[in-house]
Order: structure tokens, then sequence, then C-alpha cells
């Protein structure tokens, strides 16, 4: 649905860098790898949380 | 204390630091990592009070999500473990809501990152929310966890032994951490982790430093790494004169 607020594994906040993520590699044509590291996204288990989120509001709002 | 502690920082952000400290035992440096996870108090929202929900999630979700957005944690003897702070959520769609967007009652609390989305909302939704942080600690609930991803290692001391024979390749070789070369520490990114970079054609011994630990500490923005470590080593001082009182007859 929404991006966990934080990393499952260690903790770190990862929300925060999930809609300038989204905007730049899902959207946008950059190198994913480039973008987590410009965030400053370092741990694979927090990269992990953005490289694999997919944004489900949109699709489960018409049911509400 | 018969041995002092020699603390020196190698790299030092707000929320990120490397440090190294000489002159403890792995057991009171392990310690020290499990007070920065599970004993240092930290502020978090533990009751929602749900005003209007018409978003997409259900209220025992956003309650988690507004749970787990840290907050800034007051100076240490301003709070007691019992006082509550109450922060207000009031958006309406279309519109995100963001942990920005939470109004706090005490200046001293805040969130630590404003831009975490909470939750997307659509046209007519709306979400108003009245929540009552506490301060408690790691061992309690995850979003009390003040330190992140908190880890030592040992000081590796590297000297550069003799040249390889003259038709060898060298081999890389991968340290990571901080090494010490000739009493001068060096982070091994410097060198991309592989010690061949530096010493190249070198044949190279690695040890162990004894009691010696390099320790790298994150917060989640409650406090800075120098609060998280010092709290960390205050609640061990506590238990343990807690533990001698207990003893004394």
């Amino acid at each position: 649905m929404m991006v966990p607020v934080r990393c499952f594994t260690c903790g770190t906040v990862v929300g925060e860098h999930w809609e300038e993520f989204d905007e730049r590699a899902n959207e946008g044509d950059e190198d994913p790898e480039k973008v987590l590291d410009e965030l400053g996204v370092d741990r694979y288990c927090c990269r992990r949380m953005l490289v694999s989120h997919t944004d489900l509001v949109d699709v489960v709002s018409p049911y509400q | 204390m018969s041995v002092a502690y020699d603390v020196e920082f190698v790299e030092r952000e707000d929320r990120d630091a490397r440090f190294l400290v000489r002159g403890i035992t792995p057991a009171f440096a392990n310690g020290i990592r499990r007070a920065m996870l599970a004993d240092v108090p930290t502020m978090a929202i533990d009751t929602v009070r749900f005003v209007e929900n018409s978003s997409v999630m259900f209220d025992e979700q956003l309650a988690l999500r507004l749970g787990l957005v840290p907050l800034s944690t007051p100076p240490e003897g301003e709070f007691g473990e019992d006082d509550t702070v109450t922060l207000s959520i009031d958006v309406e769609g279309p519109a995100t809501a963001y942990s920005g967007d939470l109004i706090s009652s005490d200046e001293l609390v805040q969130p630590a990152d404003e831009n975490v989305p909470i939750i997307d909302l659509k046209d007519d939704q709306r979400l108003e929310a009245e929540a009552d942080a506490v301060l408690d600690r790691g061992k309690d609930h995850a979003k009390h966890q003040g330190g992140v991803a908190v880890g030592y290692r040992h000081l590796q001391r590297v000297a550069a032994v003799e040249d390889l024979p003259e038709f060898e390749d060298s081999e890389s070789r991968i340290v990571r951490g901080v090494i010490e070369d000739d009493g001068e520490l060096v982070p091994t990114s410097e060198f991309d982790h592989d010690l061949s970079n530096r010493y190249p054609g070198k044949d190279v011994t690695v040890e162990d430093v004894p009691n010696a630990f390099v320790f790298h500490v994150e917060t989640d923005g409650s406090f800075t790494v120098e609060d998280l470590v010092t709290r960390a080593a205050e609640t061990i001082e506590s238990r343990a004169t807690e533990l001698e009182d207990a003893v004394q007859l």
C-alpha cells in the first residue's frame, strides 16, 4: 500500500526517500543504483525496501 | 577504573559517526552496543485517537505508521516515563499527509523527519487525529529504538612486511572498517576496502589490536550520536547502581 516508514531489518527511516526515488528511478530513466547512492540509502536491507515497493493506494481507492 | 578509556572520532556527523575506543573489553563494547539499541528511551507516538479517517488504510495501520515516525527526544530530565506529549494531524484530500503535518504541543518534541508519507488522500478523504507520544525503550517496541544499525569491529593494524616476489601478481585483500597504519587511522573506504590498492606490490600483515574497537553508530534522528552514546553509558551505570543497591545487605 504506502511505502513502509522504516526498514524492516535495521530500522532506518526510508519512507522519506520514496517519492524522490519513484520519480527518478521508476518514472524517470535514472539508474536505481545511482539514485539510491545519492539518497544515502547504503545498506542492502534499506535498498530493497525502496526497490521492491509498489504503491497500491491508487489501485485500492476505488473500492473504498 | 584503572585503565583510562581513549575515544577518538574517525567520522563524525549528527546522525552518523565512527569512533575508536581503546581500553575496553569485548564484553563492555557489546554492552554499550546493546544499551544503544534497547535501553535508551526515545519519544514515539503510542496512542492515537482518530476523529476522522476516510482514507484507504485502517486506523491501526495509520497508528503504526505514525508511531514509526522518529520524534526529537528532549534532553534528559525534561520528561518522565509517564509524561505524554500530544500531537495532532489534520489533512484533507486530495493531498498526501506527511510526518511534517504533525503539530506538536511541545517545542522539544517535533518530527525529526518531515517528509515521511503517512497516507495518500484522494478526493473527499480526510485524516484528522490526535496522538500521544510517550518515552519508552527499544526493548519494548522497535519504534523507540534510537540507535540504528549500531555495530563495532576490532581496530586492525596493518603493516607492509616485504615486497612481493618479482613475478607474483598481487591479490586483492579485502578489509572493512578502520585500519591503523603507523598509528594513523584510515577508514578502509579510502582505498576501496582493498589493501592491495594501498600497498601495491607489498606483502601485508593484518592483526586485530587488542581491546580497541571501532564503533559505527547511526541514529534515527531522535538525538545526535553523541547523545545516544552518553545516554547508553548512563543506562548501564544506573542499572549497575541498581544492582549494587540490591545486593547490599
